[in-house]
């Protein structure tokens, strides 16, 4: 069975939301999760694995302590990859000139759709390298070299303008998630939702008068 | 054609147009999703079918309706059940339902229908792939169906008076598209040039229901009556809309969709001010416009609701339509700007019903000059999301200012402003509104009032140096990146946000779903509470067999004797 990538988005953005992250951040990881599943890479799998590692700890901790001199630490020693990511592009136009290098960021490949945004914003390929690979997006598509499968454990990260897109991976319409990483991801969702009350029942969604007439 | 004077009129201001007893008071124009679906069908001479029809006495079967465009082929396909009184509910909370549908992407072979069979009864709980482009459902109308069937077994055709009443034999709930269970997503078929308009291929899919009503009417009838049964006459079928009971699903989605409804709302402000700007009306266009305004007269007059909120709404705006007569009693529209000058003369002359309805009506003798801006209401900047993180500190403080003035000057601490708070079921997983202080919501609440949002950031932003840079706001305040976004989007989208508070306790979710279902071309808004109601849709439309250019425009306004 294959979903529809608004179904990952939506699911994935309430995913993010039960597991504590704020609506706007929220909804930045529906849109990484979208873009990585339309870019040919397991989406649900790398948001699931980073809401899994960061699970319990505040998002702050995990958020780059300062933007200043472009190398970017988390206070816990950690850099969540949505906090960072979202930095990334949001300060695109402010780090062109120097490029950016992060410390130990839990699942590097959810830091390429944030890449692609800023690609986007400064009409310019950005290169993301980490453990030895080298991936390239100009906004879209994405490139990999260096290795057959992403790594995806925690790793030092540098993110600069520039390279080249050598053999961009084939675009999706729909995906396939594992059902283990579909169901972590449905389980947080479920967070977001009300326990329904008799009251909620009859009053929410707005009944009162009959409507099978 | 007429002259359109060189000085422009300027856009009604969003101040003016964004509040929400405005938006619930909005009325279907040209600009309709229906209508330009209608119009364009009958212009590129689309071709339709009934390749299969295959139902027994009882209304069980399915059928196949196609519709053939210069490119492609879509189908309707529809099952019928035989659903028990017991279970049938327009509720989402349902569970059965007496028909379902898919609009299918092509042209569906047996081992499609199959599954389609095991998954569009269904609905929610099961499952469609990317050729379905819509999943939806309607019950037959247990005022009028019944009625029908009998009267046409026996011989004879329905009164005409009853199905005015109700103006459906079945009604829609809700009627999912765009990636809904498993569905193609927008983007597959944005690209084609008959899905640029919002909503197209759900608009279609409803069209071709009301084929299916008329034709099951007639199968059951002839079932029931043999040969003594007669078909449903083309001109009382022609009356018939299908109905549409919707509940608080849509409401949140304009709110969720703010550059979709700035470009909604901004292609009929245009409109508008094109057709103000024209400086002389010919005798042609005059002649339309109140030939038109009669046959809204009878649409109005049409209009029943038991609410009170609504009922009220109808005096009002009947009492606009006899000011609006009487007022063109004394103008002949000759005169410089003659539509500027109604709009400028109704803003104080007339309720807001009123207002609208004439600002939809003026749009009538000018498709020429607005049918265009239809083309305009996509959503197509897939980059608008992204915020600009370079931008300072005080510019965004001043976006909010600009954009949410009425939210900062509100005390959100009080109790009946933030009375409500929206959220979702774990139950049907639907949107629901309730009451912050009364029920265990709070920690569950959707991010549906943008302006305390709004006015939350301003807060925040009022502690940093005005030369920072957004990103480094953001860094440390993530839990305001919702309505900075927001802020940015309404920044180059005007129409972007509802100028009211959406968690008040004394707002109406109606207004909500009012403002969407006229831009998709729904007449006859019966609210059935604060925050449920029942339309029309396609009533008057041409059937497939009907549809011509001259058939396909203007068949929302019924035809009255001259």
């Amino acid at each position: 069975m294959t979903f529809s990538l608004s179904e990952i988005e939506a699911t994935a953005r309430k995913a993010a939301r039960g597991a504590g992250y704020s609506w706007g951040m929220a909804e930045e990881a529906g849109r990484a999760a979208r873009w990585l599943c339309a870019a040919g890479l397991d989406g649900c799998a790398l948001l699931a694995a980073a809401l899994a590692a960061a699970d319990g700890t505040d998002p702050a901790e995990l958020a780059p302590r300062a933007l200043d001199d472009w190398h970017w630490r988390g206070g816990a020693g950690r850099l969540c990859p949505l906090m960072a990511g979202a930095a990334l592009s949001d300060a695109a136009a402010l780090w062109q000139q120097t490029g950016v290098t992060m410390e130990r960021v839990i699942v590097p490949p959810l830091l390429l759709p944030f890449a692609a945004l800023a690609a986007r914003a400064l009409g310019a390929n950005v290169t993301v390298r980490w453990a030895g690979v080298t991936a390239v997006t100009e906004g879209r598509a994405l490139a990999v070299s260096g290795a057959d499968d992403l790594p995806t454990g925690p790793a030092d990260v540098s993110v600069a303008i520039g390279g080249a897109m050598a053999a961009p991976l084939p675009r999706h319409t729909r995906a396939s998630p594992r059902p283990q990483d579909w169901e972590a991801l449905t389980a947080l969702a479920a967070r977001t939702y009300a326990p329904a009350t008799e009251e909620s029942r009859l009053k929410g969604a707005g009944a009162g008068l009959t409507d099978n007439d | 054609m007429s002259q359109t004077d060189p000085a422009p009129v300027p856009l009604r201001p969003p101040e003016q147009v964004m509040r929400l007893a405005r938006l619930g008071s909005l009325h279907q124009c040209r600009l309709s999703f229906m209508r330009v679906l209608t119009r364009r069908m009958a212009r590129e001479g689309w071709r339709f079918a009934r390749p299969v029809f295959d139902f027994d006495d009882r209304g069980v079967g399915h059928a196949v309706y196609t519709a053939q465009t210069p490119e492609r082929t879509y189908s309707l396909v529809a099952f019928g059940h035989d659903l028990p009184p017991e279970m049938r509910s327009d509720r989402v909370i349902a569970t059965a339902w007496d028909a379902t549908f898919t609009l299918f992407d092509g042209v569906p072979g047996p081992a499609e229908i199959d599954r389609l069979a095991r998954n569009v009864p269904l609905q929610e709980a099961g499952r469609v792939d990317e050729r379905s482009l819509s999943l939806s459902r309607a019950n037959r109308s247990a005022r009028l169906w019944e009625e029908v069937v009998a009267a046409l077994a026996e011989g004879r055709q329905p009164d005409a008076d009853r199905i005015a009443e109700v103006g459906y034999l079945m009604r829609t709930t809700a009627v999912y598209g765009s990636g809904k269970f498993g569905a193609a997503d927008y983007d597959t078929i944005a690209d084609r040039p008959e899905m640029r308009t919002p909503f197209q291929a759900e608009m279609l899919s409803v069209w071709l229901t009301r084929v299916f009503q008329r034709d099951l009417v007639n199968h059951m009838a002839r079932a029931r009556g043999g040969d003594r049964a007669v078909a449903l006459a083309p001109g009382i079928a022609r009356r018939l809309g299908i109905g549409n009971s919707t509940g608080l699903g849509l409401g949140p989605f304009i709110v969720n969709h703010p550059l979709l409804f700035n470009n909604w709302i901004a292609a009929r402000e245009e409109a508008i001010a094109r057709v103000r700007a024209v400086d002389r009306a010919t005798a042609a266009e005059i002649a339309l416009f109140r030939q038109l305004l009669a046959r809204s007269g009878v649409l109005v007059a049409q209009w029943r609701s038991q609410h009170p909120i609504q009922r009220a709404k109808l005096a009002d705006l009947r009492a606009d339509l006899a000011a609006l007569n009487a007022r063109l009693e004394a103008d002949d529209l000759t005169g410089p700007r003659p539509w500027d000058r109604l709009i400028d003369w109704s803003q104080t002359a007339l309720s807001l019903e009123g207002q609208e309805l004439l600002a939809s009506l003026i749009l009538e003798p000018y498709g020429p000059l607005v049918d265009d801006l239809a083309d305009r209401m996509g959503d197509t900047d897939p980059d608008a999301a992204r915020i600009d993180g370079a931008m300072p500190v005080s510019r965004a403080r001043a976006l909010i200012e600009d954009n949410y003035g009425w939210a900062l000057a509100l005390d959100w601490d009080a109790p009946e402003n933030c009375a409500r708070a929206w959220y979702v079921s774990a139950e049907k997983l639907e949107p629901r509104v309730g009451e912050r202080f009364e029920e265990p919501i709070a920690a569950h609440e959707l991010p549906l009032a943008p302006g305390r949002d709004a006015a939350a950031a301003h807060a925040a932003l009022a502690g940093w140096p005005g030369d920072a840079p957004l990103a480094a706001f953001l860094l440390r305040h993530p839990e305001h990146r919702f309505a900075i976004r927001r802020a940015q989007i309404a920044a180059r989208a005007p129409y972007a946000e509802i100028r009211d508070n959406t968690i008040a306790a004394d707002m109406l979710p109606i207004d909500l779903l009012r403002a969407k279902l006229a831009f998709f071309g729904a007449t006859q808004f019966d609210p059935r509470s604060d925050r449920w109601v029942r339309i029309c849709m396609y009533g008057g439309a041409p059937y497939p067999e009907e549809l011509r250019p001259e058939t396909a425009d203007l068949w929302v306004y019924p035809e009255v004797a001259p």
